[in-house]
């Protein structure tokens, strides 16, 4: 029997059926997944509903439909599951009066731990120097840990993040990433939302992979890497007759498709070297004057809306 | 109760820090001002009318329900709109302890400026006409009312970014107008809540409130108690709602 890699073995965080829509609009769209000790990734575009599941997981929305479980519990019906769960949200969820440490230990009193705690978790993200300013004169990267500290107060079992990397700069990115890792090596089931592949990468061995609410893939980091290799790329070319290019590459194998404008070709193929090398060829020996080449459509997105279609 | 007690202690502190304060301060001062130029060099008789057709009527009309309505407004609206309401309620405790700490702190920080603002008035009273026993049943009138008015805004607030303009049409369409125009509607009026208990404690206070009155009877009990019911019902509400509801 195989598991499918959306679950996780011992699951901290079951995601069953799970939908959420609000009004016409949905946003997630009958997804099943789940997490467990370690890092995993969730990785979307923009928009692809990351943080309506983690608001989700967290008992901040309640499911359309479908149900969430963390620790065996609701979140939404049980308050002690929040002694184990923490979330730091993508907005700066923050107060401008307090201290760093202060909102540390405000999260650390009404966590039910000490101020100790909260001098811990301020340490463990570095910002013991500005520990005492005041929230409202820190830039981005300074609030996003600040949230983090207040979320790691007590080190809870299950950690969920939205984007918490956004803002900070590669040092702090650094620290961030490293304290994620040892908290998933001792053991706390922590997820990170982010739209940077590469940022998931750095940090976990086992990514979700959501678009459109839907699950597009799930696994690790390296099958992801290898669906998305698999992609047709899309090149536009520009010149001066682009029917007789077109009738040209049609006979090349890796070609998938051509269509024709004023001026311009767009060429879906397997392998773009291959049509790089060929293209300058073919245009040479008809004679064609070539103005422009150059890929399109290889943002992140496409290469998530890829992976949809091809589920 | 640590809990509690910090969210309480945070809900001051928020909600009487900025600009904000100062100008509800002033505007809670200003009862006392007017009632230091109508109350001085005039008969007991004279100045306990003054004071309660002007500094008494402002606060009660005016300032204790501006003050409530922005002040409650703030108290869980703040935290929704700012998305600090997560910080509070991904928390092992019960919703009800949060809206209770956050109606709590709403209130202690409405008293503060509202408070101040009627014993001031009170003390004006007491300098220019000696009648020093109306004081102290002003500031538990104000008290009672403004537990009213806290509980019932901490709500509108949450619901709606729009919560001061329909709390200030709730006001004085509602409170200022059509209870006095209705009769029995000011048994459902949240400023005359405190204007009942006073009557029962102040000397000569029920015939000069005979107007605000109508047909309501003064009674401290009673007035504490309604105000009491009010505020646990807001909290059960409140609680509901962070329960059920999303909190996006």
């Amino acid at each position: 029997m195989t598991v499918s890699p959306a679950f996780a073995p011992d699951p901290t965080i079951v995601v069953d059926g799970v939908s959420k829509w609000f009004g016409q609009k949905v946003a997630v769209s009958d997804l099943s997944c789940s997490f467990g000790p370690g890092l995993t990734g969730l990785l979307g575009p923009n928009g692809a509903g990351k943080t309506t599941l983690l608001r989700m997981l967290c008992g901040l929305l309640t499911p359309s439909d479908g149900t969430v479980s963390v620790l065996g519990q609701d979140p939404r019906r049980t308050p002690s599951v929040y002694r184990e769960l923490a979330l730091v949200p993508e907005e700066d969820a923050v107060y401008g009066y307090q201290t760093a440490r202060q909102f540390a230990r405000y999260a650390a009193v009404l966590s039910g731990h000490g101020p100790a705690d909260a001098d811990d978790a301020i340490d463990a993200v570095a910002l013991g120097d500005a520990a005492d300013r005041p929230i409202s004169g820190f830039s981005k990267g300074m609030r996003q840990r600040a949230k983090v500290a207040a979320a790691l107060v007590g080190r809870p079992r299950v950690l969920v993040l939205d984007e918490p990397l956004n803002g900070t700069d590669p040092v702090q990115r650094l620290r961030l990433i490293e304290l994620f890792r040892e908290l998933a090596d001792a053991g706390h089931t922590v997820v990170v939302s982010s739209h940077v592949l590469a940022e998931v990468e750095r940090m976990a061995a086992r990514v979700l992979a959501i678009v459109d609410g839907k699950l597009a893939a799930a696994g690790d980091v390296t099958a992801i890497r290898r669906a998305m290799i698999d992609i047709p790329y899309r090149v536009r070319i520009t010149l001066d007759r682009p029917r007789e290019l077109a009738t040209r590459l049609m006979a090349d194998e890796a070609v998938l498709g051509v269509e024709v404008e004023e001026g311009t070709l767009h060429v879906e193929t397997s392998d773009l070297a291959g049509l790089g090398a060929a293209v300058p060829r073919l245009a040479s020996d008809a004679g064609i004057r070539l103005t422009g080449f150059e890929p399109e459509d290889e943002s992140l997105e496409s290469v998530f809306r890829y992976l949809v279609r091809r589920r | 109760m640590k809990a509690f007690a910090a969210v309480t202690r945070a809900t001051v502190r928020q909600l009487l820090g900025g600009r904000r304060t100062v100008l509800l301060g002033l505007l809670a001062l200003v009862p006392a001002v007017v009632a230091l130029f109508l109350v001085a060099d005039t008969g007991e008789a004279v100045a306990m009318r003054r004071f309660h057709d002007a500094p008494f009527a402002l606060t009660f009309i005016l300032v204790l329900p501006v003050v409530s309505l922005v002040l409650g407004a703030a108290a869980l609206g703040d935290e929704r709109r700012d998305a600090t309401i997560t910080v509070l309620v991904l928390r092992p405790h019960a919703r009800e302890t949060l809206v209770g700490a956050k109606l709590l702190g709403a209130w202690l920080a409405a008293m503060a400026i509202v408070g101040t603002g009627a014993a001031a008035a009170g003390a004006a009273l007491g300098i220019g006409a000696g009648r020093w026993d109306v004081l102290a049943p002003l500031v538990l009138a104000v008290a009672v009312s403004g537990l009213g008015y806290v509980s019932a805004f901490l709500l509108l607030g949450y619901l709606t970014q729009r919560a001061v303009l329909i709390g200030l049409i709730y006001v004085f369409v509602w409170e200022n107008a059509l209870s006095f125009a209705v009769d029995g509607l000011a048994t459902v009026s949240l400023f005359r809540l405190g204007i009942t208990g006073y009557a029962a404690l102040v000397d000569g206070a029920p015939r000069l409130l005979a107007d605000v009155l109508g047909t309501l009877e003064p009674g401290v009990a009673g007035a504490v108690a309604k105000a009491a019911v009010i505020a646990v019902v807001a909290v059960l509400v409140g609680a509901r709602w962070l329960r059920r509801r999303d909190i996006a």
